[in-house]
């Protein structure tokens, strides 16, 4: 494999976040319970969002307005498939292999240093995996939307930094958001954020259950529905003022 | 196949501000031109034909021919290929098309070619049976063996520029575009894909539509050629009629072994002399090559020699600037 180094250099930064963030919150918690956590669930909420944010990309992602700006996105339209399709599966590639390669490794040594939660059943289970399926369909129609930006702007990449940003910090990477004040919560209930990780979490360490994860879910899936929809029809407007740049 | 009438394109182009403050006055300004990148071009292009696009960089080649393939919407005029209207049902009618941009390719960086090729066996919905006779073909006039199992980061020029060629044509497509597709590439590799376009094109009657400024390519491959300038279509016609009407002057270049004083020959212009180098044009009608070299060694002991011939950049400029064509 071409680029081991590459994985092996992430996952050890991943790790070492990891282990920061999770002696910070450590102090912060001081063995008592808050909003219902307590020590353990923390660690596992840590151990967690480092498992998943390259799954979700949480950082943002700019291929595909790269592709715009250097005029590769030429040789995907001439091409009989749909962009939104083609850029997904690519996508959802990617998101398996930092799952696999980044995610799995992460659960295991942080086990071995930590005493986590796991799923309790096969339900808790299975409800967890559509969660990150829907969670990855809108983390992915939120970015194909800003990147679709570059139709428009000659340079998005400020627009789309602006969006990871409150990414991070509504999905529940930077602090769950059950730590957050209630107004602040139902503020951020009305955007998909919170959907991108807070429910993955809430659905891991059982702090939700029985009809509360299928309501989750059911929210989630309606997300992810209307801003497929809604990648779809700033798509079609986008690529009748396409402008390919060189050659 | 291709029916285009007084299709135009227009950009809108900022003007930049200039003196102080420039940064900011560009900022606010709304004061911009138009850019006729392609304006009022009529033509038809009929099944099996190879077509030569030509102009210089800038001519508004590139924006035609992505008109042509639906990748731009044009500001103005009517564009039809193949029963399509190509930027409407784009998806449509990119699976009957194939396209090369010498400078851009159509593989996936990280994989093996193969693979690359599969994978659009997949998106175009080849049947396997037409895939693998394809593939297997196209690999033996293409030479593709050798590197067939390579990433596409890991090939040189030419081999990527082949196995583009093949990835390109493995839906059988009735039309083919190339834009530049020997650019950058070595006499053997440049000979190489222009048999193999001779060949496409007589076995399956594929349309081709070729940009290229590179002259060999357009004789050997086109008998018909069409000149672009500043947007404007100036030339519509067969090869050979270009060139015997505008071909502009041949040139001769001689060393002589010995310093004459008096280098003038009949039927040629003497344009340049520097030591024992003398250049000589002559047009092609008036006098042969070997008819001019035959007068010159009756004359003087000739060391070495060789022909130029004008090459089509010149020829497009010398339409251009003498607006030999008349107001078009």
């Amino acid at each position: 494999m071409t680029y081991r180094a590459a994985t092996v250099a992430g996952l050890t930064t991943n790790i070492f976040f990891g282990l920061l963030r999770a002696s910070v919150l450590l102090a912060l918690l001081n063995a008592q319970r808050v909003n219902g956590w307590d020590s353990n669930d923390a660690v596992t909420y840590v151990v967690l969002t480092q498992a998943i944010m390259m799954f979700v990309s949480i950082f943002g992602w700019t291929d595909l307005m790269n592709a715009v700006y250097r005029g590769e996105i030429a040789t995907d339209l001439l091409r009989p498939m749909g962009l939104f399709g083609f850029w997904f599966a690519q996508d959802v590639g990617r998101a398996l292999a930092a799952l696999l390669l980044r995610g799995v490794t992460i659960l295991v040594i942080s086990s071995l240093l930590f005493h986590i939660k796991i799923p309790s059943s096969v339900a808790q289970f299975l409800a967890l995996l559509l969660s990150m399926l829907l969670a990855l369909t809108i983390s992915f129609a939120i970015r194909f939307i800003y990147n679709l930006s570059a139709f428009w702007s000659p340079d998005a990449r400020g627009f789309a930094r602006f969006v990871s940003v409150i990414g991070t910090f509504a999905s529940g990477f930077l602090m769950p958001l059950r730590f957050f004040p209630d107004w602040m919560q139902q503020i951020l209930n009305f955007t998909p954020f919170p959907h991108i990780m807070n429910t993955i979490i809430e659905i891991y360490v059982g702090s939700i259950s029985g009809n509360q994860v299928l309501e989750a879910l059911l929210v989630q899936t309606l997300w992810a529905a209307l801003l497929v929809v809604l990648a779809q029809i700033i798509l079609s407007r986008a690529s009748k003022r396409l402008v390919i740049l060189g050659g | 196949m291709i029916q285009v009438q007084n299709l135009s394109k227009h950009f809108s182009v900022r003007n930049p501000q200039k003196g102080n403050f420039s940064l900011l006055k560009n900022f606010v300004s709304r004061d911009s031109r138009i850019l006729k990148a392609v304006d009022d071009v009529s033509f038809k292009v009929n099944r099996g034909e190879i077509v030569g696009y030509l102009g210089p960089n800038g001519a508004g080649k590139s924006t035609t021919i992505k008109m042509l393939t639906g990748l731009l919407v044009p500001t103005s005029g009517h564009l039809e290929v193949n029963g399509f209207v190509p930027w409407k049902s784009r998806q449509a009618y990119v699976s009957r098309i194939g396209a090369v941009f010498g400078q851009r390719s159509t593989l996936w960086w990280d994989l093996p070619v193969i693979e690359s090729l599969e994978l659009l066996q997949f998106i175009y919905k080849i049947p396997s049976a037409t895939f693998k006779q394809n593939l297997e073909h196209f690999t033996k006039i293409l030479g593709l063996d050798e590197f067939l199992n390579s990433p596409a980061r890991s090939l040189s020029l030419g081999q990527r520029m082949r196995a583009d060629l093949c990835a390109a044509l493995l839906h059988n497509p009735d039309l083919l575009f190339l834009d530049e597709p020997t650019i950058g590439l070595d006499v053997v590799a440049k000979e190489r894909i222009r048999e193999f376009i001779l060949h496409i094109n007589a076995t399956q009657e594929t349309t081709v539509v070729l940009t290229t400024h590179d002259l060999a390519d357009v004789q050997k491959l086109c008998k018909r050629a069409m000149i672009i300038d500043h947007g404007k279509l100036l030339f519509d016609g067969a090869l050979e009629t270009l060139q015997t009407r505008f071909g502009g002057l041949r040139q001769l270049v001689v060393d002589f072994a010995l310093p004459y004083a008096d280098l003038e020959v009949e039927g040629a212009n003497l344009v340049s002399r520097d030591g024992n180098r003398a250049v000589y044009a002559f047009s092609r009608e008036q006098l042969s090559a070997s008819e001019l070299i035959r007068r010159l060694s009756e004359r003087f002991s000739i060391q070495d020699i060789s022909v130029l011939e004008p090459d089509i950049e010149a020829t497009i400029r010398l339409i251009y600037e003498q607006n030999l064509l008349g107001a078009t």
